[in-house]
């Protein structure tokens, strides 16, 4: 199969109005729809899908956006075969009902037809409220959470460190998966619900956020993700062709693909990781014009955390999957440019701690794949010494902040927290969710303030 | 927040919330059943037709059949239910409960006299009950008794006869419920205004037959080894239930408010019942098919309608198609087009190219190695089936020519 070698636009096409009706009209409109409680954020299908059904096609559409800010990255993106579309019981008369694609359907849609949920004829501006929040980072849970604060009549600023928001959806998914056009027509609601957003304007240094409530911000809410790769260990000079996923991705993104593709068009290379970001690494590697991609995997297939569908993808593109091998290290020539990543074959013996069984190193197996360029895609986590930012703030060893999703309230007072940053590596639509559950406590929050007169203690918590 | 837009309508007097009604059937069967449609949203209700106790008149069963049309299903419904299950006393105790808990929806009773005195105790008994307004069943189309259900509605004489009997009997408004399996309903409908009656409701079903069984050879529903000609109802019906709204509407002399059915399931379906001139509307078989929940989507679809379009209340919808309603005399015929291809987005199945060769103006030739059709457009019919047939939305659609523009004449093969 060949591959388009255009990264600048999504591939896959969404539903237009006649297919996504034929789509709509496939579902059973089930009582008590499974599909209604798949979604980590509380998406509704079963509704959404049945507004469709009767032509009410711009409820339809507020069924989405009034509950995820992002419903069209979520449609995009989400791994629905084991979210939303997991348990739909259509797949019991033919399959599941493409419930992500319908629900990208209806936000294109929108934007097509000009129909505003925040805005226009059908809104109402909510009430000015008093509350006046700082929001680090705008990524999913950034956004979602500013998004839900201003719905309530909040003021929220954002504060972004990169040039443009999005986070990992700007910064990292590649564009064939989610294009930049896409996110400015989804980013649109923000402004319409009047979330004033601050780019290139970081919350990084000590006690920057402590900073933030003692200049007047009401409550403060970190999302800042993970924007730190793991790396191979014992690497100690890094050869040249050699790259992390993330500073791959970021690249492609900021428009120097030019520059990727000297190292990768016309030659071998290895992705080095067995999870979402490294088949994106390696369908990006193939549309650069690489000749042969390697994955390199130290599990069995089974045992990628990649999506079903995207190493189907992937495999079927022509990605060489060399699987039972674990990476070691790093073969470079006279001119300090990498010449093969050595491996070492593996065997699976007994289970771990996630439950798989871990691969054992074969003793004496090691080779080397010739490659000229390298991606490593095994992980994130936060920056170093990012906690420095939040100092009365507890993180986990490893630097995850410590809340719990139930609430995202931090150990520190007036301070939340949500997203990768809490969760590790996760997904779009639970920091999305986190967004929402923290707008809920920060709200609640609010509201104690108020009625907190100084000097007394709040003692009214909800259960 | 989403705005809120007012949906409510003032009928025969009453207000309601939204002008979506039950119709009189078994989605309309007790006040457990209405209490559930309230909650979900429905404005009013026409009770599910009452009969005195005089004679008991038990049920057939099966009830009703099904039209699947292709992979739809019940594209319409066949029925040959009778009046109410229930006796009329737990019926006007239910009515009674009904007024009680909610009295901002309209109860609209519906009932069915076999004689004089029958009309006059029914309209009797249902007003003390508490109902708002009574629907008088001049329609049902299974009433095999002369001088009932449809056939009334069939004879003039009897409509205007029993409504004035009603009239006398009470003083809530009165609404007579017209049957389709007439030639003209603005006739019934006068002698009933004739009679006293205050409103209009229309259409109860179509005398029909859904399906013939091919092996039994029995026609549907199969009530053990007989079929019957009996009520039709669903989308299938509603073009002809527009028909007969829009022609009461537009009679002058009728002037009365007009509560339309026939085939509503959606919002968009009941807005075109209110344009074509019905004040509040009606709905069972999209009940029978999807449940009370339909309401939700009514709502929230004809909101967003006004709401965008900057109409304040439904009341100034009401009939606002009829200006642009005509008789097919008054087309201008001098204004002439064709169908316009963009064939950027055809799929190349070329169902176009079959039915303009075998039912059109033989006006697409095919290529069969790009699968594209070609159009010689002076032979376009403008009949726009092509675009009836076409799977891609929009791709064909029509375009005026210039005054002047002449299409070519059909070739003739005799001598
Ligand atoms: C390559 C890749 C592909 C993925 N594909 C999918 C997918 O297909 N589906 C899916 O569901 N999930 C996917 N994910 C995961 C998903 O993107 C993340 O779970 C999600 O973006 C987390 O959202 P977040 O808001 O917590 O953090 P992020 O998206 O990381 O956003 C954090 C934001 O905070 C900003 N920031 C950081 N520090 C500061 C600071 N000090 N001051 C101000 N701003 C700061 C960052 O610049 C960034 O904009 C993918 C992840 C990657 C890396
Ligand atoms: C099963 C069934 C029973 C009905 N019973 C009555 C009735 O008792 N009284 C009446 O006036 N109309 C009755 N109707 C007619 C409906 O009220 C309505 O006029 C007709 O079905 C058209 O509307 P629809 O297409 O929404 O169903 C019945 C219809 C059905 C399908
Ligand atoms: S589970 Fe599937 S079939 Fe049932 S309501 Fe949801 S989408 Fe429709």
């Amino acid at each position: 199969m060949t591959v388009s070698n255009d990264l600048g636009g999504m591939e896959e096409g969404g539903f237009d109005l006649d297919t996504a009706t034929a789509e709509a009209g496939r579902c059973l409109l089930c009582e008590d729809p499974p599909c209604s409680k798949g979604c980590p954020a509380k998406t509704d299908p079963g509704a959404f899908i049945r507004k469709l059904r009767f032509r009410n096609i711009t409820g339809a559409i507020r069924t989405v956006k009034e509950n995820n800010i992002l419903g069209g990255a979520c449609g995009v993106l989400c791994p629905t075969a084991r979210l939303c579309e997991k348990d739909c019981n259509a797949k019991w008369v033919d399959r599941p009902i493409r419930i992500g694609k319908v629900q990208r359907f209806l936000m294109e849609h929108a934007w097509a037809t000009g129909f505003k949920v925040f805005g226009g004829k059908v809104f109402e501006k909510p009430a000015r409220r008093p509350g006046k929040v700082a929001v680090v980072g705008a990524g999913p849970a950034g956004l979602s959470c500013a998004a839900e604060l201003a719905k309530h009549g909040h003021r929220v600023t954002v504060f972004e460190a990169r040039p443009e928001p999005g986070g990992v959806l700007r910064y990292g998914v590649p564009a064939f998966r989610f294009e930049t056009a896409f996110l400015k027509k989804e980013l649109e609601d923000l402004k319409d619900l009047g979330v004033e957003l601050k780019c290139s304007s970081p919350v990084a240094e000590k006690g920057a956020a402590e900073r933030l409530l003692a200049d007047g911000y009401d409550a403060v809410f970190l999302a800042t993700g993970l924007w730190n790769p793991e790396r191979l260990p014992g690497t100690r000079k890094e050869p040249g062709g050699l790259f992390t996923s993330m500073d791959f991705l970021a690249a492609l993104r900021q428009g120097r693909r030019k520059e990727l593709a000297k190292s990768f068009k016309g030659k071998a290379c290895a992705v080095l990781g067995g999870g979402s970001v490294a088949i994106d690494c390696a369908r990006v590697a193939l549309r650069l014009g690489s000749r042969d991609v390697y994955l390199l995997y130290r599990r069995s297939c089974s045992q990628m955390p990649a999506e079903e569908d995207e190493k189907n993808q992937a495999l079927r593109e022509g990605v060489h999957f060399i699987l039972l091998s674990q990476p070691v290290g790093y073969v470079a020539d006279a001119r300090g440019r990498l010449a093969g990543v050595r491996l070492v074959r593996t065997r699976l013996g007994a289970e771990d701690s996630s439950g798989r069984r871990k691969p054992v190193e074969l003793k004496g197996s090691e080779w080397t794949l010739e490659v000229s360029a390298a991606v490593e895609a095994i992980g994130y986590k936060p920056v170093d010494g990012s906690q420095d930012w939040y100092p009365s703030v507890a993180v986990r060893q490893g630097g995850l902040i410590r809340a719990d999703e139930d609430d995202c309230r931090t150990s520190a007072k007036g301070i939340f927290a949500g997203g990768d940053i809490i969760r590790g590596p996760d997904l779009v639509v639970r920091a999305v969710q986190d967004g929402k559950t923290a707008a809920g406590s920060i709200l609640q929050y609010l509201g104690e303030k108020a009625t907190t007169r100084p000097g007394e203690r709040c003692l009214a918590r909800k259960p | 927040m989403t705005k809120k837009t007012d949906l409510s309508v003032t009928f025969c007097g009453k207000k309601m919330p939204n002008p979506f009604m039950l119709s009189s059937s078994p989605v309309s069967n007790s006040a457990e059943m209405i209490e559930r449609a309230f909650e979900a949203g429905w404005g009013g209700v026409a009770y599910k037709s009452m009969v005195t106790d005089n004679i008991s008149i038990p049920h057939p069963s099966p009830r009703m059949h099904a039209y699947h049309y292709g992979e739809k299903r019940l594209a319409g419904l066949q029925n040959v239910e009778q009046t109410s299950d229930r006796g009329l006393k737990p019926n006007l105790l239910d009515i009674a409960y009904l007024k009680k808990r909610w009295p901002g929806r309209v109860i609209m009773a519906s009932i069915m006299g076999f004689s004089n005195s029958e009309w006059a105790d029914l309209a009797k008994a249902c007003s003390d009950a508490g109902a708002d307004m009574l629907e008088l069943n001049f329609s049902c189309p299974h009433m095999t008794v002369e001088g009932s259900g449809c056939k009334v509605g069939q004879a003039h004489d009897l409509v205007e006869k029993f409504t004035a009997t009603v009239r006398k009997v009470t003083g809530i408004p009165l609404v007579a419920k017209m049957t389709p399996n007439i030639a003209d309903m603005n006739e019934p409908a006068l002698a009933a205004k004739r009679g006293g009656a205050d409103a209009i409701s229309a259409i109860n079903t179509v005398k029909g037959i859904s399906e013939i069984g091919l092996d039994d050879l029995i026609p549907r529903p199969d009530v053990f080894g007989k079929g019957a000609i009996s009520g039709y109802s669903g989308p299938a019906v509603k073009p002809i239930a527009l028909r007969f709204m829009a022609e009461m509407a537009q009679n002058p002399e009728l002037g009365l408010p007009l509560s339309g059915m026939g085939g509503i399931e959606t919002w968009v379906d009941a807005l075109e019942f209110i344009l074509a001139g019905a004040t509040t509307v009606q709905v069972t078989t999209g009940v029978i098919h999807y449940g009370y929940r339909i309401v939700e989507d009514m709502i929230e679809g004809l909101s967003d309608y006004m709401a965008l379009r900057g109409v304040e209340a439904v009341g100034d919808l009401v009939g606002k198609a009829l200006p642009r309603l005509h008789e097919t005399g008054a087309f201008d015929v001098k204004r002439q087009g064709v169908a316009a291809y963009d064939l950027d987005r055809c799929v190349g199945c070329g169902q176009c190219y079959i039915v303009c060769r075998d039912a059109g103006g033989q006006a697409l030739d095919w290529d069969a190695k790009k699968r594209r059709p070609r159009q010689t457009q002076d032979k376009c019919l403008s009949c726009m089936i092509c675009s009836f047939v076409c799977p891609v939305t929009g791709l064909i659609s029509f375009k005026e020519m210039p005054r002047g523009w002449k299409r070519r004449e059909t070739v003739t093969l005799g001598r």
